[in-house]
């Protein structure tokens, strides 16, 4: 079927475009004007805005982290709204079939859950699986895994070490790597309290930094597309900037992702010693082109943490509310779940400043992500209210109003005029994410790409416009129609397969059957195991 | 023969048509279940649709397990890092015979990563003797430690004020061994399994937290039934709560008395009880409503309306099930493949015959 979105301001500048046009689909994907001129079936979007589907290269949607906070918290489920009835599991709370809905009618049909456990990867999948309309990914945690700081121990060759990557990248299905504090979760284990980039863990005698630029190493040489993804050291310390600002300098001029920035983006100055720091970080990602960022804007309200760094996990238990959480001290990582209510009180309201700030200094939009590491520093259905902050100075000055005043003198965020056009909002939401995760089939609307694709209502009401798509098409089908669900399908898991020798899979069944008494099978999952028509869809290696 | 009406045996298509036009007409149906994460996953969405609640088939001994999370959490780890770092491992209670090849593995295997330490037993007892089918296998050799004079969480009361230097009105036979151990343990852990109050859970977990402001401990939870924490995380992806949910209301509701089956069939509440187990459990005998049974057994279950034969997960077809050897799920493949029908089929062809143009999401 030919399909033509019709009149609308298309808004794509992967492709420079800027201005009223036609959109033509066919068999899920877009294609230039047909010959005929003549489609099956019209949608006459004059009015409206024209993109390409939104892509969350940062949001924890899957796994058993997240798992465990739905069951630590069952009374915030109980709080969220009602879905539309009459669709399967329509009533359910913060549900796997919920978070499919929820993204799509914002026009979101891409996004990555950025922490997944390998050893946890067949309950990732199975959960991705479960959400609806939206293709998902996830990035494979590694950092803090025995076997790979013992072969950086041993000085193991770099060819070993990206046989390994590459294995783990495969078997657990993923889309790219992703350090958590590095070396710290292991370290944790031998009761260390605080780690820092240059801190080395005890029995193994290797440094953070030597972690993240191993990996750093491999990801580039087996041809990863995303740079591997860094969650720093000292996340959420006062003083906390000199610890990112060291990551940005290591990075040395070779691809590399800084997530969640914001909560790094801390100084020590003023009275409580905690400021912003966000415009010194903000000059130096400006500086070093290679490093791209994602902020991890702070939201007020009720969310709960959900982290890989333990560590860090574990001094937060201090500060939860409601008083309950949970730590895990699993393979490699594990997991900390603790929830936590962001205030307008000093601290609240000097996080929320550091990540405008980010958003608003770092002035290519193609290396600033919109994440608000879902749900650690707001649940994603607050983007709808943050497009609106960056878009509206007078929005941002109103909410500041309401602020601790003290913590925003200690930030730059009152003297930033900037205001992001919907070209910067399509860069920093389909465009780059796209070029970032190296998915070339999505993030724009030129032909050959697949169809999805997000029309909104054009207004003065920011929040409006982006929380109900007026139309979201995914792989061409018509999904979502005024910000409610119309047509139920399943998305993919997008992963890589990158090759390597056969010998890892000897070297990993020895070493599963040695240290766990335990064979391989036991780790490792066929793909029938997801019980979905092709759950996978694979993404290229660059090389 | 893999069907019956009554005892009637009948194709699979006329029972499933019957199973259909019996939860069409049911007000308040009610799912027992066992099965694996796809079996579940399908039963979770067919709830929905009928408006059932559901539970699993041990919901009595879960319902304690999931409050431990949903009430207190704590600090847990997994069975594979425990057996790789633990060089002192502290039992609780007793532990089913299921997890017995688990602790015998870990009796049999000297920690990697506890910098050269050994593995020190112990195990806490209270007032409650364990059962034979809990003790401990004989060739682990564990110190007792506790009192046949107290319950449990009165014994956790009393450690955990020993381990934390306070003093006690009443002393633990061997606390003063485990205290010297813990000091200079490395990654000690608590090994529970079928705690069956939370004072007791929570009490624990308080002590763990006492432990790791100057040191690191943590705890292996070994759930009584591992087929049953399967449908605890199934169920919580899929509608944001652990069982006992329903759907009664429409919308999904967590509450453990509210959604306790066995209670919604004495109270004459429930009105067609579904009852699906791949296990060896027997559904119940007494007079309740009118059953639906999907079972493995070869005869039709005496005084249901319909009986429907079922393979199982990893012996007759591949699935999913949750493991507490590695803490998670785990593909299993089937063993003796048979042509029994798993769950979730039996599940699409009922929510196929059931009248209306509803989506599944399984």
């Amino acid at each position: 079927m030919l399909i033509r979105i019709a009149g609308g301001e298309v808004i794509d500048p992967v492709n420079g475009l800027a201005g009223k046009g036609d959109v033509w689909i066919r068999d899920g994907v877009i294609v230039e004007k047909p010959a005929s001129g003549r489609a099956d079936k019209t949608y006459d979007v004059s009015g409206c805005v024209v993109m390409a589907g939104a892509i969350d290269i940062h949001s924890h949607i899957g796994g058993g982290n997240v798992n465990t906070a739905r069951l630590l918290l069952p009374e915030q489920h109980a709080a969220h709204l009602k879905r539309p009835l009459h669709t399967p599991l329509s009533n359910a709370g913060w549900s796997t079939f919920n978070t499919g809905v929820l993204y799509a009618k914002m026009g979101f049909t891409t996004v990555v859950e950025p922490a997944m456990s390998p050893s946890n990867a067949l309950h990732t999948h199975m959960e991705l699986a479960d959400i609806p309309i939206i293709d998902k990914a996830t990035l494979a945690i590694l950092g803090n895994d025995d076997f790979l700081l013992s072969m950086i121990r041993d000085n193991a060759s770099q060819a070993m070490i990206d046989d390994y990557v590459a294995w783990t990248v495969s078997t657990s299905r993923a889309l790219g790597v992703k350090v958590i504090n590095a070396g710290a979760s292991a370290a944790f284990k031998e009761n260390i309290r605080s780690f820092s980039f240059d801190d080395v863990v005890p029995s193994y005698g290797v440094s953070s930094r030597t972690i993240v630029e191993s990996l750093q190493g491999s990801v580039s040489r087996l041809g990863v597309p995303h740079p591997l993804h860094v969650h720093a050291n000292n996340l959420g310390i006062a003083g906390n900037a000199t610890t990112a600002a060291e990551t940005i300098r290591a990075a040395d001029g070779r691809p590399l992702h800084l997530a969640h920035l914001q909560f790094y983006g801390y100084g020590t100055e003023g009275k409580r010693g905690f400021s912003s720091g966000a415009a010194r970080l903000a000059e130096l990602v400006n500086a070093n082109t290679d490093v791209t960022i994602d902020v991890g804007q702070v939201m007020f309200g009720q969310t709960v943490t959900i982290s890989s760094d333990v560590i860090r996990q574990y001094s937060g238990m201090r500060t939860a509310s409601p008083k309950k959480s949970v730590l895990i001290d699993g393979d490699g990582n594990g997991g900390g779940i603790v929830p936590y209510r962001y205030r307008p009180d000093y601290y609240g309201s000097l996080q929320w400043a550091v990540g405008l700030e980010l958003f608003l200094l770092v002035n290519d939009p193609w290396r600033v992500f919109f994440t608000t590491d879902h749900p650690n520093g707001a649940p994603f259905t607050a983007y709808p209210e943050l497009f609106e902050l960056l878009m509206r100075r007078d929005a941002r000055e109103a909410k500041m109003a309401e602020l601790d005043q003290s913590a925003l003198e200690l930030s730059t965020l009152a003297s930033i005029a900037r205001e992001y056009t919907l070209e910067e909002v399509a860069v920093m939401t389909r465009g780059a994410p796209a070029k970032l995760l190296g998915l070339d089939d999505r993030g724009h609307l030129g032909p050959g790409a697949i169809a999805d694709i997000a029309v909104y209502r054009k207004g003065q009401d920011v929040r409006k416009m982006f929380g109900d798509a007026a139309l979201v098409f995914k792989n061409g089908d018509l999904v979502v129609q005024d910000g409610v669900v119309t047509h139920y399908r399943w998305g993919k898991a997008l992963r890589l397969n990158p090759p390597s020798d056969k010998g890892i899979v000897k070297r990993m069944q020895a070493y599963h059957e040695d240290r766990y008494g335990l064979s391989l099978d036991w780790f490792t999952f066929p793909e029938s195991a997801i019980a979905r028509e092709d759950p996978f869809a694979e993404v290229s290696c660059r090389n | 023969m893999v069907a019956w009406i009554g005892s009637r045996t009948v194709p699979l298509s006329a029972a499933i048509e019957q199973v259909a036009k019996l939860l069409e007409n049911a007000r308040c149906p009610v799912f027992s279940l066992n099965s694996d994460i796809h079996g579940y996953r399908s039963l979770i969405a067919l709830a929905e649709r009928v408006g059932a609640t559901y539970d699993h088939v041990n919901g009595r001994d879960l319902v304690h397990e999931v409050a431990l999370h949903t009430d207190v959490g704590g600090f847990f780890a997994t069975a594979t890092e425990v057996r790789r770092r633990a060089d002192l491992i502290v039992v609780v209670g007793d532990v089913p015979v299921i997890h017995h090849d688990l602790l015998m593995s870990l009796a049999a295997s000297k920690p990697d990563l506890s910098g050269g330490r050994r593995r020190r037993w112990f195990q806490v007892n209270g007032r409650v003797e364990p059962t034979n089918e809990g003790r401990l296998p004989p060739r682990l050799k564990a110190v007792e430690l506790g009192s046949p004079d107290f319950p449990f969480h009165v014994v956790l009361g009393i450690l955990r004020a020993a381990l934390a230097g306070r003093k006690t009105s009443s002393a633990l036979a061997n606390a003063d061994a485990l205290r010297s151990d813990m000091a200079n343990a490395r990654f000690p852990v608590f090994m529970f399994s079928r705690l069956s109050d939370v004072s007791s859970l929570a009490m624990l977990q308080g002590m763990l937290a006492d432990i790791n402001k100057t040191q690191r401990a943590t705890a292996l939870f070994l759930p009584a039934d591992d087929d049953a924490w399967g449908l605890v995380l199934a169920s919580t992806w899929m509608t944001g709560f652990p069982p006992r949910t329903g759907f009664s209301t429409g919308s999904p509701v967590y509450d453990p008395w509210l959604c306790d089956i066995d209670r919604m069939i004495e109270e004459k509440e429930a009105d067609l009880h579904v009852w699906v187990s791949e296990g060896d459990e027997a559904p119940p005998t007494k007079r309740g409503p009118p059953k639906i049974a999907l079972v493995r057994s070869e005869k039709p279950v005496a005084g249901a309306a319909v009986t429907i034969r079922i393979g199982k997960a990893g012996v007759d077809h591949d699935g999913v099930v949750y493991s507490s050897r590695i803490g998670t799920l785990k593909s299993v493949v089937a063993e003796v493949p048979s042509d029994l029908p798993s769950v979730s089929a039996i599940v699409g062809q009922i929510q196929h015959a059931l009248q209306g143009e509803g989506v599944t999401p399984c």
